[in-house]
């Protein structure tokens, strides 16, 4: 049902860019040319992939062949974006983490864009199989999803050219500072945290302004609106790249969190398979691969575990 | 600007705008239907209907579209509903508009005259005639220009459909934006395709308006070429800003030839009178009530009133205003109700079923126009929307099942009885009233009725204009020898027409008689003091 929802995603559907009919009709077709492509093809993709992943396939044979939702805030250059040459496409590290763990299973992924605070919704409300979003488990996140981590984090704190207000971390250098920040981010409680401490000292309270993707977050920097930004250190240093002569990057501080893939609180056979096979491609080198391929700090690797609830 | 136009032709967003157009079409099409079941329920004479309707439209045009996106996509999967994401935009935008919707449809058809749909319904149309052929065109047309403007709104609120994944222009023009940082260029050039879109929408709009506006047959009849500027938003036909439209309109000079032929005044002599009296007596009796009795609230309208009118007679009432003259018309065709007594025309108990039960508003029509009893109003009541010849060949058509040829025969043979055929083409507001009262009368004849009602025809007129309407009564009367009830206050017509007077006061008859006599030699005080106030009111030649 899903995957016919959006049609543009899909490459098989995107590859006739004329889209003159109703786009669920064309999408049926798309899944189906997928389907078929997948159930044509099993040998040359199970020889692609390493033994072991063929035991995993058989040892969880429920996704092989299927094609699966990853929800994603696509706003954060690196890991998900658009593909500014070709727009159908997604593109960054976590999409490709996704697609070696699905090529592993057997399974192919369709995204499905949301605002980072509705990807556990969506993930909770069925209309996505997966979360892979560079979104960072908590014991609180963890009420609404299980999560199986791959990647330690390191923040960066952005701030305007110069920085003027001498903003040197989630400290008290952020009294009476404006902070955007994406809402749903771990950042935002942790900038609350410092309301009180700010108080005590006799000094302004931080604010926080938030919004709805990464974008508006560093135009909030770029407009005058906002003195700081604290997200993941890649996410920063992007921005620094792309605004070098108004922005800079403070510092980078770090956060007692990692990086999780989402699945269902309801699936622990899913979850057990992508850990599976999350291990397997760290085994190939595969993640380490990708993290050099886009750029991000190689000492991000972690190895993978389970964070749920209780 | 190289990087704004980059953008603005770039296919994945103009891709953007097919999923825009479909949440948008969805909303629009949806909310339509939606809005047409929750205006009906409002409309409804059943409140239980009406009152679910006002709950919805107090919820869904109370709270935010945004968290019935967000609802529509996230909660419904719960219960078991997993909609695509774009039908899931679509109904929720579709449940947000349909509210809006509602109302202007309410406003439409609550903006048609009252007169019309009363005029309607005394000719035979069932409530879905009446809505179908005299109301809804009439609110359509008034209704387009918030049309325009919902679907304007409806556009813009198709960029909320991007908090539920749905790919469209602002969730491409986002994501674009993060991938790449052209912040500005990537939002002109998305702010420039919805503006072509709200753009095309006003031009539909504006067609829509010229398509539908009535005065562009007549404009064409005359080939009067119509200029570019006439299409622009701040020109629209308006007979105030458009000078020879209006002298083309109003100055139609009526062919002398026309006018029917000038009869010499026919009041009857003493003789012919009393012949005539016989022969009534003798006839069946047309309409019949007994001890009507009608109160709004703590004021009695009729008290009791008792009133025969035979085959063939013309009975005139009189009476000061608020005297119930009007209420009697209306209940003697069942467009009122009543407290107690009985109504009948021909026989029928006009709008009950054999065991006295009330009949249902379509079973009541259908009954006026088998039993046939005709009504002429004080405001004419013509349907605006029709032609003069349509006003009385439609009904034909719609409630009698005449053939289209048929009608148009029997339509120009009426307006030819009441001197009209010259203006067979022309739409009410472009006649004068003397006219359009003409033509109302010739809509009432059109089925043949066995009764006409009319209710103070001439009242409404310019004193200039108020013969020419008596003169058809007149003839009517004398020539065709139709039964007719007329509330009047012109005493010489009532004399000269009448073979009976009724004076009404205060609900019930004080005094009837032979027409001349009661008029010039009145018994009860109350009639004579009335009397004499309206000759003493009324100029010596003028009727009035």
């Amino acid at each position: 049902m899903e995957r016919r929802v959006l049609p543009q995603i899909s490459h098989h559907a995107r590859r006739g860019t004329a889209r003159t009919s109703l786009p669920w009709r064309k999408v049926a077709l798309g899944a189906a040319i997928a389907l078929a492509a997948v159930a044509a093809a099993p040998l040359s993709a199970q020889a692609a992939a390493p033994a072991a992943c063929t035991a995993l396939q058989d040892k969880y044979p429920d996704w092989k062949g299927k094609t699966l939702v990853n929800a994603i805030n696509p706003h954060t250059p690196g890991y998900e974006t658009i593909d500014p040459k070709d727009p159908s496409k997604y593109i960054g590290f976590d999409i490709d983490l996704g697609e070696a763990i699905g090529e592993c299973l057997g399974f192919k992924l369709t995204y499905k864009p949301v605002t980072f605070a509705a990807l556990l919704t969506t993930l909770a409300a069925g209309q996505a199989d997966i979360v892979i979003s560079d979104i960072y488990a908590t014991k609180e996140r963890a009420k609404a999803a299980d999560f199986i981590t791959y990647s330690k984090v390191f923040d960066g704190v952005l701030v305007a050219k110069g920085n003027p207000k001498g903003i040197n971390g989630i400290n008290m250098s952020m009294c009476g500072a404006a902070a955007a920040e994406n809402t749903g981010y771990v950042e935002v409680p942790l900038i609350q945290a410092l309301v009180p401490e700010c108080k005590k000292a006799g000094k302004a309270e931080p604010t926080i302004q938030l919004y709805d993707n990464n974008a508006n977050c560093i135009q909030a920097i770029l407009a005058g609106r906002a003195d700081t930004y604290v997200n993941d250190v890649n996410t920063v240093d992007s921005a620094v790249k792309a605004y070098p002569d108004k922005l800079e990057k403070a510092i980078a501080v770090t956060i007692p969190y990692s990086v999780g893939i989402a699945v269902p609180k309801d699936k622990p056979k899913f979850r057990d398979a992508v850990l599976a096979a999350l291990i397997e491609v760290q085994k190939a080198g595969t993640h380490m691969e990708l993290l050099k391929k886009h750029g991000l700090d190689v000492n991000n690797f972690k190895e993978p575990d389970i964070l749920t609830a209780d | 600007m190289s990087l704004f136009l980059h953008y603005l032709s770039m296919p994945y967003l103009l891709g953007g705008i097919e999923l825009t157009l479909e949440v948008t079409a969805l909303g629009l099409g949806g909310g339509l239907i939606l809005g047409l079941i929750l205006a009906g329920m409002q409309l409804s004479r059943f409140w239980l209907l009406a009152a679910i309707a006002r709950a919805y439209t107090v919820i869904f045009r109370g709270t935010p579209l945004i968290l019935q996106m967000v609802f529509a996509y996230d909660a419904l999967p719960h219960i078991g509903i997993k909609l695509p994401a774009v039908l899931a935009a679509g109904l929720a935008l579709a449940c947000n508009e349909a509210p809006f919707i509602a109302e202007m449809l309410r406003a439409g058809v609550l903006g048609v005259d009252r007169g019309q749909v009363t005029a309607g319904q005394a000719l035979g149309m069932t409530p879905r005639i009446l809505m179908w052929r005299v109301i809804a065109p009439q609110a359509i047309r008034t209704m387009i220009p918030a049309f325009g403007n919902e679907a304007v709104s409806a556009l813009k609120n198709s960029s909320l459909a991007s908090v539920v994944a749905v790919q469209e222009l602002t969730l491409r023009s986002t994501q674009l934006a993060s991938s790449t940082f052209d912040f500005f260029s990537i939002f002109f050039a998305s702010g420039l395709l919805y503006l072509v879109l709200t753009f095309a929408i006003s031009v539909i709009q504006l067609f829509v308006e010229w398509l539908l506006d009535l005065d562009r047959a007549k404009d064409r009849t005359k080939r009067r070429q119509r200029k570019l500027a006439d299409y622009l938003p701040w020109r629209r036909v308006d007979l105030t800003t458009k000078l020879e439209l209006a002298e083309a309109t109003v100055a139609d000079p009526e062919p002398v030839q026309a006018e029917p032929p000038d009869t010499p005044p026919l009041a009857l002599t003493r003789e012919e009178r009393t012949r005539r009296a016989a022969t009534i007596a003798r006839n069946n009796i047309a309409v019949e009530t007994k001890d009507l009795t009608k109160s709004y609230g703590a004021q009695k309208v009729l008290g009791g009133l008792d009133l025969t009118v035979r085959v063939g007679e013309v009975v005139a009432l009189l009476g000061p205003s608020g005297s119930g003259k009007s209420t009697l018309l209306r209940c003697i065709n069942h467009l009122e109700s009543w407290d107690a007594g009985t109504v009948r025309v021909g026989g029928r108990r006009l709008g009950f079923d054999d065991d006295g039960k009330l009949l249902s508003p379509r079973a009541i029509a259908n009954e006026r126009a088998t039993v046939g009893v005709g009504m002429v109003f004080q405001q004419f009541n013509l349907f605006a929307h029709l032609s003069a010849k349509e006003n009385i060949a439609g009904p034909l058509r719609w409630v009698h099942g005449m053939t289209r040829i048929d009608a148009d025969r029997r339509a120009t043979e009426l307006l030819e009885r009441v001197g009209l055929t010259h203006r067979a083409d022309a739409l009410p507001r472009h006649l004068s009233g003397g006219q359009q009262q003409r033509v109302a009368i010739a809509r009432a004849l059109a089925p043949n009725p066995s009764v006409l009602l009319l209710d103070e025809p001439t009242s409404a007129l310019d004193p200039e204009l108020v013969n020419e309407v008596l003169e058809v009564i007149r003839r009517l009367a004398i020539d065709d020898g139709l039964t007719m009830i007329i509330s009047t206050h012109q005493i010489r017509f009532a004399d000269e027409v009448a073979d009976r007077v009724a004076f009404l006061s205060g609900g019930a008859i004080i005094e009837e008689g032979p027409a001349h006599e009661v008029l010039t030699n009145p018994r009860n005080p109350l009639t004579a003091r009335f009397l004499s106030v309206m000759e003493a009111d009324k100029t010596p030649e003028a009727v009035r």
